[in-house]
């Protein structure tokens, strides 16, 4: 085999697993927002942009160190997330038309706040990690390698987060049955506050690694809401499980295609094999039957 | 969704002379404004605003089927290109290539509910979504023919003066002519079963409503309306770009129901009047214009939970518990 043939074949994995342990950041928690309050939340991709923002503005305008940018990010996008259960989406519990128009306010509101105070279009963040790792002919940045161990290891304490604690016991309860829940005493409403602040601090680390991997724009927020919703129609919403296959499905998809076809046409094709899949398939690969 | 039962009432309600004179008085009003606003920009937001109203009710037309159609956008750019190129390339009058537009809407959105009829709710949401995205890149693709994203110019209009004011006479009676026929729809026998259908379709199936079939039914004709505002938007505005058709359109027309009022056939009007024209009023200011749709969008769904069509009932009921209060003092 060609040496170039090698190389391009590396990296594409890499690029596929950077980006789907990304995605399966965001749409985990989308997921979890769907599963314990029954919305779909369309700002989830501006989150992921304010995240972004955050970091980047901590890193090169206060000049302090990435990773302690990317955790005041977190803190500050978490906080922000008990804003948004308590004043958003708690007034619309599973009123999608509403949430829909609250969203799309949000969204609007954000975006071109951002727009406004950051004039330049396209910035980076300043790179995580230096350096690049050489295993023989195939060289390979650390920082793409630190950022998928980063987003395997979120994932890894999320799923014990769900699977092993009391709160995440909890969550479970609300999700399979809202007034059971109640009735046992759960306090539905921390358990929401809880679900939202996970999963705005697991799109504000995505977005603020993005920041440095990709380039940050006031609109990098819509582009990753089509996949987040990709990945959450093919895997079946509110499924966990499906959220990490799909989300592998469509990572590896998306790093694959560009290379014989151009930006427009991937995305295209994505769009019908998604759609195929569906039509046989018609809740997803691991969805249940829909509450309706 | 869910309830339908407040456009049962307000449907089935016998008309009264002051609902007439209303309308009358509403349409002499739309008549004269050509002659209130000289200003051809003024006049152009208009027209845009009745093209917007078709589109935005004839997406309701289908949400009363309890199905989002999120490619609704998709398919009014679908309507614009088919009419602009065979305006355009094939050479056929604007007037026949505008209803061509709208029976071939009318054909794909036929061709696609059959099969996405299998899904429900969120699902069928979301498809829909990936549906209009992936037709807005193929539109895009076809670059000969469309321009790709620079987009397609020089279509070829329906009247051959530069006045705005015989298009805005045009487009009032297309706009009344498709409101009239999708309201007489929705008070028809297909608009109770396209209720049931959203309210439960094993109930409404089990006493024999095919659901497939009237689903197919409301996504045609709601697809033909938006084709023919597709085809009326691109012999008007000469000039095509797929960016005006993207998904946050589709968005925008969902906010324009909802704000309007979802159980009401005069939502859409409303909202996409109020919606379209007032943030427009404050264009002057610029990059801060979209704060004051916004602002609106928040005001309305805070306080007015059912949209804008909600509040003289509101009042109404307020007005009453005042004087009963009263009374019993």
């Amino acid at each position: 085999m060609a040496e170039s043939t090698i190389l391009l074949i590396v990296a594409t994995i890499v690029n596929a697993l950077v980006l789907s342990s990304m995605y399966i950041l965001l749409a985990l928690g989308f997921t979890f927002l769907f599963n314990i309050m029954g919305i779909l939340n369309f700002a989830h991709g501006v989150i992921y942009m304010i995240g972004a923002y955050i970091c980047f503005y901590m890193a090169t305008v206060v000049g302090i160190n990435q990773w302690l940018a990317l955790l005041i990010s977190v803190a500050v996008v978490g906080l922000f997330g008990i804003f948004m259960e308590r004043f958003i989406f708690r007034p619309f519990f599973g009123n999608i038309n509403s949430i829909i128009v609250v969203c799309i306010g949000l969204i609007t509101v954000l975006v071109n706040a951002v727009a406004i105070s950051q004039p330049y279009n396209v910035q980076v963040t300043p790179a995580f990690v230096q350096g690049i790792l050489k295993v023989g002919i195939v060289s390979l940045s650390w920082q793409r390698i630190v950022f998928f161990l980063i987003g395997v290891s979120l994932l890894i304490l999320v799923l014990l987060f769900i699977n092993k604690t009391k709160q995440g016991l909890q969550m479970r309860a609300v999700a399979q049955d809202l007034e059971g829940a109640i009735l046992q005493g759960i306090n539905v409403h921390f358990v929401s506050a809880l679900a939202c602040v996970i999963a705005c601090a697991l799109a504000a680390t995505a977005g603020s690694l993005m920041g440095s991997y990709l380039s940050l724009t006031p609109y990098m927020g819509n582009d990753i809401m089509i996949k987040v919703l990709e990945i959450l129609v093919l895997g079946g919403i509110g499924s966990i499980n499906g959220v990490l296959f799909a989300g592998l499905i469509v990572g590896t998809l998306d790093a694959v295609l560009p290379i014989w076809l151009s930006g427009t046409a991937t995305q295209a094709i994505m769009m019908l094999i998604i759609i195929v899949i569906l039509l046989f398939k018609p809740q997803g690969l691991f969805g249940k039957e829909v509450r309706a | 969704m869910g309830s339908m039962i407040a456009a049962r009432d307000s449907s089935s309600r016998r008309k009264n002379y002051t609902q007439i004179i209303l309308y009358g008085i509403l349409i002499c009003f739309l008549l004269f404004i050509p002659l209130f606003f000289q200003s051809p920009y003024v006049l152009h937001l208009f027209i845009l605003t009745l093209v917007y109203i078709i589109a935005a009710a004839s997406m309701r037309f289908i949400m009363t089927s309890g199905q989002i159609p999120l490619a609704h956008a998709a398919f009014l750019g679908l309507g614009a290109y088919v009419s602009a190129v065979l305006s355009k390339h094939v050479g056929l009058s604007p007037w026949l290539s505008l209803f061509i537009a709208a029976f071939v809407a009318m054909g794909v959105g036929i061709f696609i509910s059959f099969p996405f009829a299998r899904l429900k709710a969120f699902y069928y949401a979301m498809v829909s979504l990936f549906f209009g995205v992936g037709l807005l890149q193929a539109i895009e693709s076809l670059g000969k023919l469309t321009g790709g994203l620079a987009g397609i110019t020089a279509i070829p209009t329906l009247f051959n003066t530069a006045s705005k004011v015989p298009y805005y006479y045009c487009f009032l009676a297309l706009t009344l002519v498709s409101l009239v026929i999708l309201y007489r729809f929705e008070v028809s026998r297909i608009g109770w079963n396209l209720k049931a259908i959203d309210q439960s379709y094993l109930v409404s199936s089990s006493v024999g409503i095919s659901e497939v079939k009237y689903r197919v039914l409301a996504v045609a004709i709601g697809c033909f309306f938006v084709g023919l505002a597709g085809g009326m938007y691109a012999n008007y505005n000469v000039t095509l770009s797929p960016s005006s058709f993207d998904s946050s359109v589709t968005l925008w027309m969902i906010i324009y129901v909802t704000i309007g009022g979802m159980n009401n056939f005069s939502g859409p009007i409303i909202g996409t009047a109020v919606l379209f024209l007032i943030p427009q009023y404050f264009s002057g200011l610029k990059q801060y214009a979209p704060f004051i749709s916004a602002a609106i969008l928040f005001l309305v769904i805070f306080m007015f939970r059912n949209g804008l069509v909600s509040i003289p009932g509101l009042l109404m009921a307020f007005y009453k518990r005042k004087k009963s209060t009263s009374k019993s003092r």
